[in-house]
């Protein structure tokens, strides 16, 4: 194993990382911005390094200088976590280069995966089902009429060089297509200067389900399912593992699709492949080449230590793990504390943590780097802190996490708390009966 | 057992007076604690924040109107690197225009003018992190 890891990067995924190198016996090296100096990360770690002033480019996205902490603190391998350079693919090929190991796939995969065309390419060629759509801007309506009758109705139009949601008409049926089409052509025309329109799949009540995967030269194996579709602005709010909604036979066949194509991509490490869900299909949205934030649900159903495996495969380039040893056990479910105001439109909420208690207790787990009297700084993500429940069933994660909630208390900042205790005592959440775009629908704060 | 209030007060004030955050006084089987720390916290606050001595930066004929950063965050003068500065010294701007951008986790605050005038001086460079109420520019 590596005696000696740098992590380059910071706040609960650098400590969680942290944690599973000493775990292994594996030195650590901790690397920090001038403003995070006393942050847990550092203080947890064997060695710490200062790589610059508090702006993300000239500290945590700054190569240069995590590569002199490298080169200074003799470390052999890199994890970069997630976030910041964990999917840069020329960070991935400078480590590699200096004889260092990136903890993660290769820089080409990256590269391949990062690029949203390209991956939509391959997971075809590999048998996953993506969002059909035009492949490139429609020219004119019979050409719209033709590829909506083969893709399906409703359907999304969209402007080339849009944004902002103008441009952008949903199409119920054929016989609305007309009018929408020209409205959405001449509206493209007059806001960007194009009139340049492409045509997908639209997507009225879709969930986000992902696949974790494992994988080394030797084989890969798939940990189960995440669902997160309790999301903000697009971003995940509470992740559960096993997916409610989801039947046996969907479940099989979107696992085994998943494994197939990722075994084909010839992956090395931990990866999550994402797919949005409706009416018992999936559909390919992206693959992402490192591990995510969600990740200890899977662990806590199926005790396999993501981070750990993570390293074992950056050290030996195969996977410990057959598909058989993963047999998950229960429900989990993962909320994310954020230092955020929910009331006033999630505006973050820097300052000072002046009392901080954490829950605890059976099935339990609480990833985070903060401590009472902790500051947190304007200047990185609003993640703090991720309170995970594990139950026999759904019912009992759910139990277990209004206990947990009600447990937690951080002061001197507002927080996701109070929200959380909302949405898991709402019928919805209660029922499964929702998308990803409840919360920016219902009124729950 | 009856409170003594007035030995309460007295630990009080003498947290106050010598600058303590926590006192714990004990004498036969009682035992009396007193801490603060809220104010600790806002104590610490305000010896970090690099504004609070805005007064002696400005003079008082220096005075005009001010637009201050309505968050914690860095400080952008410009929407990306090496584009053109939302505004210069002696630019017009008028009320509701975007003088500048303030970062807070990840979110981009647009700083809008409160009122119309003439950029008099700009306080803050770019990238630098500002506090909340922190002075950015100054209008005449």
């Amino acid at each position: 194993m590596f005696k000696k890891v740098l992590i380059g990067n910071r706040g609960e995924i650098a400590v969680r990382v942290i944690r599973a190198c000493k775990e292994w016996g594996i030195a650590t090296v901790a690397v920090h911005s001038d403003v995070d100096a006393d942050s847990m990360h550092v203080r947890l770690a064997d060695e710490s390094v200062c790589i610059g002033s508090h702006q993300p480019q000239n500290s945590y996205l700054n190569i240069g200088a995590i590569m002199s902490a490298v080169d200074l603190t003799g470390a052999q391998a890199v994890h970069p976590g997630y976030g910041f350079l964990s999917e840069n693919a020329k960070f991935a090929e400078i480590v590699n280069k200096h004889g260092i190991k990136f903890v993660g796939p290769s820089a080409e995969l990256i590269r391949k995966m990062g690029d949203k065309i390209e991956a939509k390419k391959i997971a075809k060629m590999y048998g996953l089902p993506i969002i059909e759509g035009s492949e490139g801007s429609v020219k004119n309506f019979d050409e719209a009429k033709k590829i909506c009758s083969t893709i399906a109705y409703p359907v999304l139009i969209k402007a080339a060089g849009g944004g902002g949601g103008k441009g952008m008409k949903i199409v119920e049926k054929e016989s609305e297509l007309e009018n929408l089409f020209l409205t959405a052509k001449s509206e493209a025309k007059k806001y960007f200067g194009n009139d340049e329109l492409y045509i997908e799949k639209y997507f009225k009540n879709p969930r986000h389900i992902e696949v974790q995967v494992l994988s080394g030269k030797n084989r890969t194996v798939h940990l189960q399912e995440r669902d997160c579709s309790v999301q903000r602005r697009h971003q995940k709010l509470i992740e559960e593992t096993p997916s409610p909604i989801l039947t046996e036979e969907v479940r099989s066949k979107l696992l085994s699709s998943t494994v197939s194509m990722v075994e084909k991509l010839g992956y090395e490490g931990a990866g999550t492949i994402e797919y949005i869900y409706e009416d018992k299909k999936f559909y390919f949205l992206e693959m992402n080449t490192r591990i995510q934030v969600e990740h200890p649900v899977t662990e806590v159903v199926t005790g396999i230590d993501i981070i750990k495996e993570q390293l074992w495969i950056a050290h030996t380039g195969n996977t410990a793990l057959q598909q058989s040893d993963i047999n998950p056990r229960g429900h989990a479910i993962e909320c994310r504390i954020n230092a955020e105001n929910p009331s006033k439109n999630f505006q973050p909420s820097p300052g000072t943590i002046s009392v901080c208690h954490l829950p605890s207790g059976f099935r339990t787990r609480v990833d985070g780097a903060i401590f009472q009297g902790c500051k947190i700084t304007p200047y990185y993500d609003s993640l703090i802190a991720k309170l995970i429940c594990h139950g026999r069933n759904r019912e009992e994660a759910i139990q277990r996490m209004k206990r947990s909630l009600d447990e937690f208390v951080i002061e001197g900042i507002d927080t996701t708390v109070d929200l959380h205790k909302k949405i898991i005592s709402h019928d919805k959440f209660i029922n499964s009966n929702f998308d990803t775009n409840w919360l920016a629908k219902e009124k729950i704060i | 057992m009856k409170i003594d209030k007035k030995l309460i007060k007295e630990l009080v004030d003498n947290l106050d007076e010598f600058k303590l955050s926590e006192l714990e006084y004990q004498s036969g089987d009682t035992k009396i604690k007193v801490s603060k720390w809220a104010d600790i916290s806002s104590a610490n606050r305000v010896s970090e924040t690099t504004m609070s001595n805005e007064k002696d930066v400005l003079s008082d004929e220096e005075v005009g109107v001010k637009i201050k950063s309505p968050i914690i965050g860095t400080a952008y003068l410009a929407a990306e690197p090496g584009a053109k500065q939302f505004i210069q010294i002696g630019d017009k701007v008028k009320k509701g225009q975007t003088i500048m951008i303030v970062e807070a986790m990840k979110t981009m605050n647009h700083v809008p003018a409160s009122s119309e005038g003439v950029v008099k001086s700009i306080l803050v460079t770019d990238g630098q992190p500002v506090e909340f109420g922190q002075t950015l520019i100054l209008l005449k």
